[in-house]
């Protein structure tokens, strides 16, 4: 018989079986496209942070031999064409061809410092290198003088003796360098202390774009940097000068030091979340494969002597290692939420494969009776499937393009397998179903009881699942996440702790309702005896509704806990992070006006003013960090907050100031400190764990009145404010409105509890996690419903038959259909009951291989917050929507007459 | 002692008679049952549809069984089908074992041996196809189209050949059910059998249905094994066999009187080891329970309550 009869006949079920189909694949196709672009744009976030010298590869050469000298840009370019004929193919891809990208060779002096001036005075502390970069002079505009032309040698200098046959190089430097550094043009500068050279500045230049990637690599060469002598107030001042590419023959390690640089540009937007381990692997290798290089033309003892290495130098490594550590956290949170996902999806699927091979069992059996062998019922039915699944999920598949996101492997491969799933479960169902040609359940025979070997083997599942969730607990995860991948331990618990709950319930599944019905059959109404009866008889109490609302609510349950405790800890996070709901500190002392000013901010409702500093503890070398505020008004400010204030006996005898310490102080009972003012210590009690968001410091840590140098002779000093706001639980106060009122000076930093939250909440990834958790659960009620109206009306006609004869015997249009939602209650509400306990224990059995860390601010989620509300409203709002589900179904079974039903069920 | 020793046969003579072979139990017949069982077990429950059936109907036969709800029709007629498969006993037909069959010979059996029509109408036929698609829907199935008979022949010789573009919603209960049996001749099947399909007629259409049985029969030399309730069917063919427990329990049988009256004849069934089901109203009327006493006579065996005759005769 041709598939596309059976499609044609029963195209109810077949609809059903294909909107499944193409929501299923739009969920498996366009989903992981979706966390892809997550995790992509996530790390382009932490790309686009970093400047170019860190992610592009860098091959750096001191030159010590003479033959190392490069004196000519071919000779540059010799050595570029040489490294780049060694990369490694994962690094090829990646690779920045695009027209003006920021690829470049360079050679730089380090460190010269000027000397003197020829005919001027000289600037002390000041050092100008000397450079040349390829390709600068497409980048840079010359804004006065002339360019650089070739070196000369100068035979004497006048004024200098010491100075003969003396090469001059012709150098441009940067406009802003100039004005800093008081270097107009024209002015001849002596280089180097010995070996000097003199340097010209014939052009002062500005970088034509000033944001180009090239000018990460070479700052120096437009910026002034500025360093601060160590032990001293005076400040040195260091920039690059350009040179003419014919000033390379006169530029030579031997009088200066010298670097030689080529600078290989990577493109930031090839690199991607699925290539990253390549990528770091590939630059490995690079670096092997250079120094391979580098070896093999080592031929004779002067090379070995001189031996410098050429070095591979990339941030990348690091950055993308820091980030993989992230992402693989959010990618084991995303498999198991889309793994759950799947396996709910697949059993909807196959319950509806079922609705459909059950409304075509009549015409297979007659064709199994009328001479048709099995494979040719099965290719019936697989053809009649495939023909109804898989022309949605091509629709589906190609829906999922619109959605934005990299097409990724399991993008194809997903719906794919979703429809031989479909196409596979039909055959199977009716290969064993038709395997002998009359299949008639006889109903005076009693059902066949499980045999002792099935018990077993589901005991040992549960046993394997229990073993599973113990060890996953004591012994972790693999630490190497990043460099192994997830722990395929960490899939199968969850995935086993599923289904020994769902053969739990199953098994157990009579005993509750064996008491209800014991129950119901001593009460007066008959409807929930039937009912509770027919639900312990029912064939619809299969396997797959369990399979499939089991998981659905342990997922969504998982997701809702695991969501709110990562949003708990952010909270605190962010309190720990800002102290309070807003936090000043200034370097210097705040003036009164300022505080008056903060105090008169809009949404501030109490100020509490706190000096911090640093204090020289008794008269040796060691330092501590001083705290001095009001402990007792602190504490008032952050009541609401999980931030917790220790307490402050006041009275210490005499002037003696009472303190709270860090345990490594705790030795220390009466001691000083020189701050202000010099003061006595008397130690009053220990802090732990510092005090967050005052003081990070953990040790060396000393907690004192606020009016401590005050008592010790002086007057109270404020570089620190505590702001409580108005309304509580954080954000009151805008922290544009502080800014403001602290006068918008770079010494004073404005912290604010929403710009905290904000910081830890706009983490890469972390939207990923919570949006991904919300699509799944949509999905998961969604699916659910699905499940419940499919079961019923897998059952519909055998349930109608028997509701019908009850309807001749006086039972009511409204009582059947109670019947029908009591004959479905039980397996919902069981079935949610034991989602939602599995719910609740996954976190805990997951606890330690799921490290959040990286989305809560850096706060370890060591427990997770039982917060059964969420959970709760969540299973309870799933069984509701089934049930409804299951009303619907009744109402809608009304409308047939009661003969016509009899006719048809006899 | 000469004289017995004339009569023992000896060991040489035994081994003779056994190489010489007796007749075999049915040998000729066309559908054998012997002893025949089938039980359906599961977990502890054992319900024994057939007790040791034996049955013998011969090629070309058009018999109808009869018997009470659960006498184990039904079972006969699946076993005989080739759809279920007996525990033990033999049951052979058209020269087909169907204890030994594999999944392969059983396939063949039922597209080539063997035709079926269930009670339901509605069971026999697909509804979303025609009359005709029905009658070549087996052919199609079996894939042999050289011995399949022609779908509009097989219509026109049961009288429904006006339906043949018609889908069953659009015909009559009567006129589905000669559908069905064009169906079940679809293949040229040596035997047709027949679950109650006048069960669920009216009077005028079973005759025709039935009618059509006898066309099959008669003008094809199709086997047909009719289980029925209907007196109208079981009052016209040649033998009714009476089905109680699980096994054959009577057999009627019919012949045109010299009057040119139907005569019929009811038979207890005597099986091969000597069993014989007395009817229950015999039994009943005489209150012969568990044990009876026989007496051979010259001509016949008579058979009387376990009662001493000399306590009946004090009385």
């Amino acid at each position: 018989m041709s598939p596309l009869l059976p499609l044609k006949v029963y195209r109810g079920a077949a609809a059903v079986l294909a909107l499944l189909s193409l929501g299923t694949a739009l969920l498996v196709a366009g989903l992981p496209r979706g966390f892809e672009l997550a995790y992509d744009d996530a790390l382009h976030l932490v790309i686009d942070d970093a400047s170019a010298n860190q992610t592009d590869l860098a091959i750096r050469l001191i030159p010590r031999l003479h033959s190392q000298r490069l004196a000519r840009e071919g000779d540059f370019r010799g050595r570029d064409a040489q490294w780049r004929a060694i990369i490694p193919p994962s690094l090829t891809p990646v690779l920045d061809t695009s027209p003006g990208n920021d690829s470049h060779y360079s050679a730089k002096t380090v460190g010269t410092p000027v000397a003197g001036r020829i005919g001027s005075d000289p600037v002390p502390l000041q050092f100008v290198d000397v450079g040349w970069l390829s390709g600068a002079d497409r980048r840079i505009r010359y804004v006065e003088g002339t360019p650089p032309g070739p070196p000369d040698t100068l035979a004497s200098v006048p004024g200098h003796p010491d100075l003969v046959d003396v090469t001059r190089f012709d150098i441009a430097l940067a406009k802003r360098a100039s004005d800093m550094m008081r270097i107009p043009v024209g002015t001849t500068l002596i280089l180097g202390n010995s070996h000097p050279s003199l340097a010209r500045v014939t052009a002062l230049f500005e970088p034509v774009v000033p944001t180009d990637r090239y000018w990460d690599h070479n700052l120096d060469a437009v910026q002034v940097t500025v360093r601060r002598v160590a032990g001293s107030d005076v400040e040195e001042h260091h920039i690059t000068a350009l040179l003419d590419v014919s000033s390379m023959e006169r530029l030579s390690g031997s009088d200066r030091d010298l670097r030689y640089n080529w600078i290989i540009g990577l493109s930031p937007t090839a690199i991607n979340a699925r290539n990253a381990p390549d990528l770091i692997r590939g630059v490995d290798e690079y670096e092997q494969a250079i120094r391979g290089l580098v070896g093999r033309s080592i031929n004779s003892y002067a090379q070995v002597a001189g031996f410098a290495p050429f070095q591979l130098d990339s941030g990348l490594r690091e950055l993308l290692r820091e980030f993989l550590k992230r992402l693989a956290t959010a990618q084991t949170l995303m498999i198991l939420v889309m793994g759950g996902l799947l396996v709910v999806a697949a059993g909807v699927m196959a319950l509806s494969v079922q609705l459909l091979t059950e409304r075509m069992r009549p015409a297979l059996s007659l064709m199994r009776a009328r001479g048709a062998s099995l494979g040719q019922v099965v290719r019936t039915t697989a053809g009649t499937v495939a023909l109804a699944t898989f022309p949605a999920i091509v629709v589906g598949y190609g829906l999922s393009y619109l959605l934005p996101g990299p097409v990724t492997l399991t993008v194809h491969l997903g719906p794919l397998l979703i429809g031989a799933f479909a196409v596979g479960f039909a055959a199977v169902r009716v290969a064993l179903a038709h395997r002998t040609p009359l299949r008639e359940r006889r109903e005076d025979v009693v059902a066949r009881r499980r045999s002792p070997r099935r018990t077993m083997l589901e005991l040992l599942v549960i046993v394997l699942a229990l073993v599973g969730a113990y060890l996953l607990r004591t012994r972790g995860l693999t630490t190497e996440v990043n460099t192994l991948g997830a722990d395929p331990f960490l899939m199968l618990v969850p995935a086993a702790l599923t289904l020994a709950a769902a053969l739990l319930t199953l098994r157990c599944y009579p005993y509750p309702l064996r008491a209800v019905v014991w129950l119901a059959a001593r009460a007066r109404p008959a409807v929930p005896f039937v009912g509770l009866t027919l639900a312990a008889r029912a064939r619809s109490v299969t396997a797959l509704p369990v399979v499939i609302l089991l998981p659905a609510l342990a997922v969504s349950v998982y997701g809702a806990v695991v969501g709110g405790t990562l949003d708990t800890t952010q909270r605190v996070a962010a309190w720990q992070s800002a102290g309070a709901d807003a936090r000043i500190e200034s370097a210097a002392e705040l003036p009164a006006g300022v505080i008056e000013k903060v105090r008169r901010t809009p949404g501030v409702r109490a100020v509490v003013p706190a000096d911090k500093g640093t204090a020289q503890i008794g008269f040796g070398g060691r330092t501590a960090t001083v705290v001095a505020v009001d402990l007792d008004a602190y504490r008032e400010i952050v009541t609401d907050t999980p931030l917790t204030v220790p307490h402050l006996a006041g009275g210490a005898a005499g002037p003696a100031i009472p303190a709270l310490v860090s345990p490594d102080l705790a030795n220390l009972s009466t001691f000083e400190i020189g701050w202000h003012v010099r003061m006595k210590i008397v130690k009053k009690g220990v802090i732990t764990g510092g005090l967050p968001g005052v003081s990070f410091a953990e040790s060396n840590l000393i907690i004192v009145p606020y009016d401590a140098s005050q008592r010790a002779g002086a007057r109270t000093y404020t570089n620190m404010l505590l702001l409580g706001a108005d309304k509580p639980g954080g954000g009151g106060i805008d922290a544009t409105a502080l800014l403001n009122a602290t006068g918008n000076v770079p010494q004073i930093y404005v912290e604010t509890f929403e710009r905290a939250l904000d910081h830890v909440t706009k983490t890469p990834l972390t939207g990923t996690i919570k949006a991904g958790f919300l699509v799944v659960t949509i999905a998961m009620t969604v699916y659910a419903l699905l499940t419940v109206i499919i079961a019923l009306v897998v059952g519909a006609a055998e349930r109608t038959r028997a509701l019908s004869f009850l309807r001749t015997l006086g039972l009511s249009e409204r009582q059947a259909a109670n019947l029908t939602v009591l004959e479905i209650a039980p397996l919902i509400l069981i079935t949610a009951c034991a989602g939602l306990v599995l719910g609740l224990a996954l976190p805990s059995a997951l606890g330690p291989g799921i490290d959040l860390r990286a989305y809560a601010g850096d706060i370890a989620m060591g427990e997770y917050r039982l917060d059964p509300t969420t959970p709760i409203l969540l299973a309870t709002g799933l069984a509701a929507v089934a049930l409804a589900g299951a009303f619907v179904h009744a109402v809608a079974g009304r409308r047939r007459s009661l003969g016509s039903i009899l006719r048809v069920g006899d | 002692m000469n004289t017995s020793t004339a009569n023992t046969p000896t060991l040489s003579e035994l081994e003779a008679r056994a190489g010489k072979g007796q007749p075999v139990f049915g040998e000729h017949a066309h559908i054998l049952c012997d002893n025949l069982v089938r039980i359906y077990k599961t977990e502890g429950v054992e319900v024994v549809a057939l007790q040791g059936l034996d049955l013998l109907i011969d090629k070309g036969e058009l018999i109808a069984i009869v018997g009470a709800s659960g006498s184990g029709k039904s079972t006969l007629l699946n076993v005989l089908s080739g759809l279920d498969v007996p525990t033990a006993g033999l049951a052979r037909v058209a020269g087909t074992d169907l204890l030994s069959m594999t999944a392969k010979d059983r396939l063949r059996y039922r597209r080539q041996v063997v035709g079926f029509i269930w009670q339901q109408t509605a069971r026999n036929l697909l509804p979303y196809l025609t009359a005709r698609e029905n009658v070549r829907l087996p052919v199609k199935l079996a894939g042999n189209r050289d011995q399949a008979a022609d779908a509009d022949e097989l219509l026109e010789l049961l009288g429904v050949a006006n339906c043949a573009d018609r889908r069953p919603g659009q015909m009559s209960g009567g006129e589905q059910q000669r559908v069905a049996i064009a169906v079940a001749l679809a293949n040229s099947p040596e035997v047709i059998l027949a679950d109650e399909p006048t069960g669920e007629l009216d009077s005028e259409n079973s005759e025709q249905v039935f009618a059509a049985l006898r066309s099959a029969n008669r003008e094809l030399g199709v086997t047909a094994v009719v289980v029925t309730h209907d007196p109208l069917v079981s009052e016209q063919v040649d033998r009714t066999v009476g089905i109680r427990d699980g096994r054959t329990s009577s057999e009627t049988l019919r012949r045109e009187g010299t009057d040119g009256g139907i005569i019929a004849e009811e038979y207890a069934v005597l099986d091969r080891v000597g069993r014989l089901q007395l009817p229950r109203d015999f039994t009943s009327a005489l209150n012969m329970e568990r044990r009876v006493r026989l007496e051979l006579e010259r001509d016949h065996i008579g058979v009387w309550p376990d009662k001493p005759r000399s306590s009946e005769d004090a009385e």
